[in-house]
């Protein structure tokens, strides 16, 4: 909100200020930030009045002119070249001296144009700020003294302030609000107009509150013999001071009114309210009304609505009807000041996008007691401003109106003391309070100190004070929170221990995925929880929560997987990269998707949505295995360096259960698409899929048109979880025996999974066949098409005892033979 | 000749050889042939039977005098050549160290990531303990359970992303508030991090975004303890020289509220020009205050025996100030030229 400092001071004297940043601190130390102060002059100090004495052609250019400028008695004329068409010989300008720093930022300075010196410059309204846009430089009126400065001339001696209001001070929507407050902090008076009585007595027009405490008052006023004209050039400048347009006089009264009082008021064309009444009701469904600014609404039923005696003229709070509008013509008018159900006023400003600066005041609610007197201030500025005579006033109030009383709330100095953390003493919270214009009913409690208690009751322009706490806001924000001292809270109670708390394992061991994947060489990124339903359908996806007002088709439904966001970083990377250097990309990401399967999203109870937010980890590797060693050495990142993160990653957490079988199409199902059903592993918890790991499907890797292969994978995150223990590591004693090995060459099927020749091997060589490794493979000379040799060693140890090759080579046999049955395996 | 003499020559000879010997296995093949069993000096003591019995001792004593000088020659020849071989083997095998290392990929943590651990391990150690909660909320979590009820005017205040009747994204982290009040019993000292979402996008602005939320809940916790968190969670983040300033401002889950500025770590004010903090010495970095009792009331706790102190700052902003981090989009998109500089 724009605040006048020249305004204000007619509410409050702000002469003990030094200037209006010593306001600007006042306000933002009580809970009005200051968020800019902006002189009117800025920029202008060196900006001067001038006459044109001769304007000649520019000698080398004939759209530039060369002006002589008079600048006052005691300054040279100055040789001024100008390139706008609209000025002559004798006309009033603007005049940049050199060393101006002009508001649209230009800087003025000696320079030589086209050859010719120039000592300045003429200005239009743009280079001068007042406009965004301007044809040809300003010239002023023909009596404009000349020599003086262009901010005097313009009287712009004003310095404007913008305040951030926060949502609970509607109070402070208006420059009463604002010195109200600069009072309270000044210790002054506010400095208030004195306004007629008014006695709510003989309008022709009556008023019916025919829609209950949705509009509890309405106070009006009739006059007759206005005359609607531009306005005095005084309201002219508060107006325009605070960034709004002057209209005519009646428009510019009721925005002036609503800007000093911050009463929002509407002014009716008398003569076009028929039936001599004024109906203050609920909308019926489907009726319509022109509104002023030209459009028309369909009411719901929901809005509260302004009617004469035949239809509606206004929709109340939010804007007049364009059927009651002043005009030229206007001769007679009728003021109407009123209350309304601040919910209904925002939800109608919003349901048909009027929101206005009344509709605002309206919403954060007005003072209840105060329309009598803005009203006769309304009465009194009409008549100053466009004349006319008062003939009636009106005022309908409901009884919870004009018996209206403030709450009153019971505090006492010690709880303020001990909330605030303070040793305030009582009488100061008396005055501090009085100074905020509440009432203070001491109670009587002897000689006590302190305890005895108070009963505040608050202005009825500060109905947001309704509990203790607030009257303790209002005091240490008086007292200024740097007042209040700093110390640390004592620790009661024992701190909540966290063994056994699986939302605490569950945060500990995520954070121990991150501290581990980033060991392994990834960086974490985080990408956003929204992505497009195009990019989604690029990996077959679709999403099954959608966001119903995105702020683009872009961010438009909540990720089912992290995959499409984690690709998108990896595009990114390989949309900026260049040079010869190698990509080298190694990401990770842990965020929940997101799932609901029912019927809509819909709240259930106060907690529940239905929607699924389950926590995943997705990689992506891709690029040179050694990414800074030489090109010789780097290699390239395939499926096992990419099966390496994960099985170091369960190696480090100790989670144990997690299994893998190799995926081909079949298993990989719905992802088929998105990974090489070749080289992807499938994890699994017990019969449940956890995710996937492999290389990218080549289709979908062309389709996106990546220019490496990337290895990537997504593994849900809660079983992995729950297979990691939350308990520290026992030490395991080794065997001090030695160990045997036994190397095996064989000859399988190229299909048969490594894997299963080791757990084969690991079950028929119980219980001495401890580990089981494949240590090599070999293809080619010597081994027939379709089959592939494979270096198994076996290492056989006993806790107990020494082991004797009798055993071990008996147990070798047993472990060959079931090669043999079931994978027709042969010995090399 | 007599066998003194040949005893000498025969000596002399050996030692000559062993200073021109040019390999290990020449060398050896020297000694061979000279100590060896059937080596020049040995034949030559197999003589000593022919001479005198008085002359043999002087004889004996001869030949072992020069076995030893021979032996003493082939050792020392011995450590010469292998010396050179050294030598020689580092010149082969030299090479040139200031080549590429064979470096590994660093990870790294992102620094939102990062940032929450400072924040949650300097508030942990007064007491602090991290939670979460969904993403996904209910309206009744997000903004009645904090006060903010339907038509509000503080809804202006955030632009919300709906899903569906009553279902939100989070706009805040507050709700994780409520949802810990309801749950557990005071005392209470909770931090919640996690990702919001509002419908804004620009440099300072992202539709997605992070908070950390605290909230203390006790008897007579007062408006000096939550200063007294404050001032400790800014020297321990920004530095011990910084100062905190507290204004008054409103939000509506607390009363009295406040929005808190650290002093510039970077110009303390002295820069008019100070990019950081725009000349004013301050910097905002969070909302704060005595925690609503309306909320205590939606939580089940009785107003008149609790009191606590809540507050609220965007992680991004904390990370961008820490890191001098110049652009908010940067922290979503993945790039690793930023991410690998944390």
């Amino acid at each position: 909100m724009k605040i006048s400092y020249n305004w204000l001071n007619e509410w409050v004297d702000l002469s003990s200020l030094k200037n209006p940043k010593d306001l600007a601190d006042v306000l933002t130390a009580r809970g009005l930030e200051v968020e800019s102060i902006e002189s009117q002059g800025k920029g202008l100090e060196k900006v001067v009045t001038g006459q044109i004495i001769l304007k000649d052609k520019h000698p080398e250019a004939d759209r530039l002119s060369l002006c002589k400028v008079n600048i006052g008695a005691g300054s040279e004329y100055l040789d001024i070249v100008c390139g706008a068409q609209n000025h002559k010989q004798g006309d009033m300008v603007a005049v940049a001296q050199v060393g101006a720093n002009l508001p649209n930022g230009m800087k003025i300075e000696k320079g030589k144009i086209r050859g010719v010196v120039s000592m300045g410059m003429l200005c239009s309204e743009a280079e001068l700020g007042f406009k965004k846009e301007s044809d040809g430089i300003l010239i002023l009126p023909p009596k404009t003294p000349i020599g003086w400065k262009l901010a005097d001339v313009l009287a712009l001696d004003d310095t404007i302030l913008e305040i951030k209001l926060t949502a609970n001070r509607g109070d402070c929507l208006s420059h009463r609000g604002i010195a109200r407050e600069v009072a309270a902090a000044l210790g002054l008076q506010l400095k208030a107009p004195k306004v007629r009585e008014f006695t709510g007595k003989g309008s022709p027009i009556r008023v019916e509150l025919d829609a209950g405490e949705d509009a509890p008052q309405f106070f009006g006023a009739y006059l007759t013999g206005v005359k609607v004209g531009p306005s005095p050039g005084w309201l002219k400048t508060r107006l325009e001071s605070i960034g709004q347009r002057s209209i005519n006089n009646l428009v510019d009264v009721s925005n002036f009114l609503m800007f000093e009082y911050g009463f929002p008021v509407h002014i009716y064309d008398a003569g076009k309210i028929r039936g001599q009444v004024i109906r203050v009701r609920k909308s019926t469904s489907g009726e319509t009304l022109p509104l002023l600014d030209g459009g028309e609404v369909t009411l719901t039923g929901e809005e509260i609505l302004i009617a004469d005696g035949e239809r509606p003229i206004g929709l109340a709070g939010v804007m007049g009807g364009g059927n009651s509008e002043v005009s030229d013509e206007t001769r007679n008018v009728f003021l109407e000041c009123a209350e309304f159900n601040p919910t209904l006023v925002r939800r109608a400003a919003f349901r048909f996008s009027r929101r206005s600066e009344a509709s605002l005041r309206f919403e954060k609610g007005i003072d209840p007691r105060g329309h009598r007197e803005a009203t006769a201030r309304l009465m009194d500025l009409v008549v100053k401003l466009a004349g006319g005579e008062p003939a009636g006033e009106v005022m309908a109030e409901l009884p919870s109106r004009s018996g209206f009383k403030a709450k009153t709330i019971e505090t006492s100095a010690d709880f303020l003391n001990s909330f605030l953390g303070t040793e305030i003493p009582r009488e100061k919270m008396v005055s501090v309070f009085q100074s905020l214009g509440i009432t203070v009913e001491q109670k009587s409690g002897g000689e006590q100190k302190g305890d005895a208690g108070f009963n505040l009751t608050p202005p009825t322009y500060r109905l947001d004070l309704t509990i203790k706490e607030d009257f303790a806001e209002e005091l240490a924000r008086t007292i200024g929170y740097d007042a209040i001292p700093a110390t640390i809270p004592v620790l009661t109670g024992m701190p909540k221990s966290r063994k056994g708390d699986s939302k605490r394992h569950r945060l500990v061991t995520m954070d121990r995925i991150k501290d581990v994947l980033a060991g392994l060489g990834l960086r974490e990124a985080l990408t956003y929880a929204f992505q497009s339903e195009a990019w989604l359908s690029k990996f077959g996806m679709k999403s099954s929560v959608k966001i119903l007002n995105p702020l683009s088709e872009e961010q438009g439904f909540l990720v089912p997987s992290l995959l499409p966001g984690i690709l998108k970083a990896y595009q990114e990377n390989e949309r900026h990269h260049f040079g010869s250097e190698p990509l080298s990309v190694r990401l990770f990401e842990i965020r929940p998707v997101f799932s609901f399967s029912g019927e809509k999203i819909e709240a259930k109870g106060e907690a529940e949505t239905g929607v699924v937010e389950r926590f995943r980890l997705s990689l992506l590797l891709s690029g040179p295995r050694l990414d800074q060693a030489l090109k010789s050495e780097r290699g390239e990142i395939d499926f096992f360096d990419l099966k390496a993160v994960m099985e170091s990653l369960f190696d480090q957490l100790k989670t144990r259960g997690i299994r893998t079988r190799a995926a081909d199409t079949t298993i990989l199902g719905s992802q088929s698409h998105l990974y090489h059903p070749g080289q992807t592993l499938q994890l699994t918890a017990g019969k449940d899929p956890v995710g996937f790991i492999g290389r990218i499907h080549p289709r979908l890797e062309s389709e996106l048109k990546l220019s490496r292969p990337v290895f990537w994978g997504e593994i849900e995150l809660e079983p992995v979880i729950a297979l990691t223990p939350e308990k520290e590591v026992s030490f395991k004693a080794w065997s001090g025996f030695p160990t045997i090995e036994r190397d095996f060459a064989l000859l399988v099927e190229e299909t048969v999974a490594s894997e299963s020749l080791v757990q084969s091997a690991l079950k028929s060589g119980k219980p001495i066949a401890k580990v089981v490794k494949i240590f090599d493979t070999y293809k080619g000379a010597h081994i027939p098409e379709g089959k592939i040799s494979i270096g198994v060693r076996v290492i056989f140890s006993d806790e107990s005892k020494s082991l004797e090759e009798k055993q071990v080579d008996q147990c070798a046999e047993q472990i060959v033979q079931k090669w043999k049955d079931e994978f027709q395996a042969s010995l090399r | 000749m007599s066998v003194h003499s040949e005893i000498e020559e025969k000596g002399k000879a050996a030692l000559n050889q062993i200073l021109e010997a040019q390999s290990l296995e020449q060398l050896d093949g020297f000694r061979v042939s000279v100590l060896g069993k059937k080596g020049s000096l040995s034949e030559a003591l197999k003589q000593l039977g022919q001479v005198p019995a008085e002359e043999r001792p002087k004889l004996g004593a001869l030949a072992n005098e020069w076995k030893a000088r021979i032996e003493a020659a082939i050792e020392s020849k011995k450590n010469d050549l292998e010396s050179l071989k050294i030598e020689a083997d580092l010149k082969k095998t030299r090479i040139d160290v200031t080549l590429p290392a064979r470096k590994v990929h660093l990870g790294a943590l992102h620094p939102i990531t990062r940032t929450i651990r400072k924040i949650s391990e300097t508030l942990g150690r007064i007491g602090f303990d991290v939670t979460t909660g969904p993403e996904v909320e209910t309206d009744f979590m997000n903004f009645e359970a904090v006060n903010i009820p339907k038509d509000h005017p503080a809804r202006d205040m955030q632009d919300t992303f709906f899903l569906g009747p009553g279902v939100v994204l989070r706009s805040q982290t507050s709700p994780v508030q409520m949802r810990t009040m309801r749950e557990e019993k005071w005392p209470i000292r909770i931090l919640c991090p996690g990702a919001v979402y509002r419908c804004d996008s620009d440099a300072t602005h992202s539709p997605m975004f992070h908070q950390i939320e605290g909230l203390w809940v006790d008897k007579k916790v007062s408006m000096a303890d939550l200063k007294g968190v404050l001032d400790f969670f800014a020297k321990e983040t920004f530095g011990s020289q910084v100062k905190i300033r507290l204004r008054p401002s409103y939000f509506p889950f607390v009363e009295p509220g406040a929005e808190v500025d650290v002093s510039c770590a970077i110009c303390a004010g002295r820069n008019p020009h100070c990019q950081v903090c725009k000349g004013t010495g301050w910097l905002e970095i969070l909302g704060a205050g005595m925690v609503h009792p309306r909320l205590f009331e939606l939580a089940g706790y009785s107003p008149n025996e609790v009191s606590g102190f809540a507050f609220g700052m965007g992680v991004e902003r904390i990370a961008m100030l820490l890191h001098d981090i110049p652009d908010l989009r940067l922290m979503f998109q993945g790039d690793e030229r930023f991410l690998k500089q944390f």
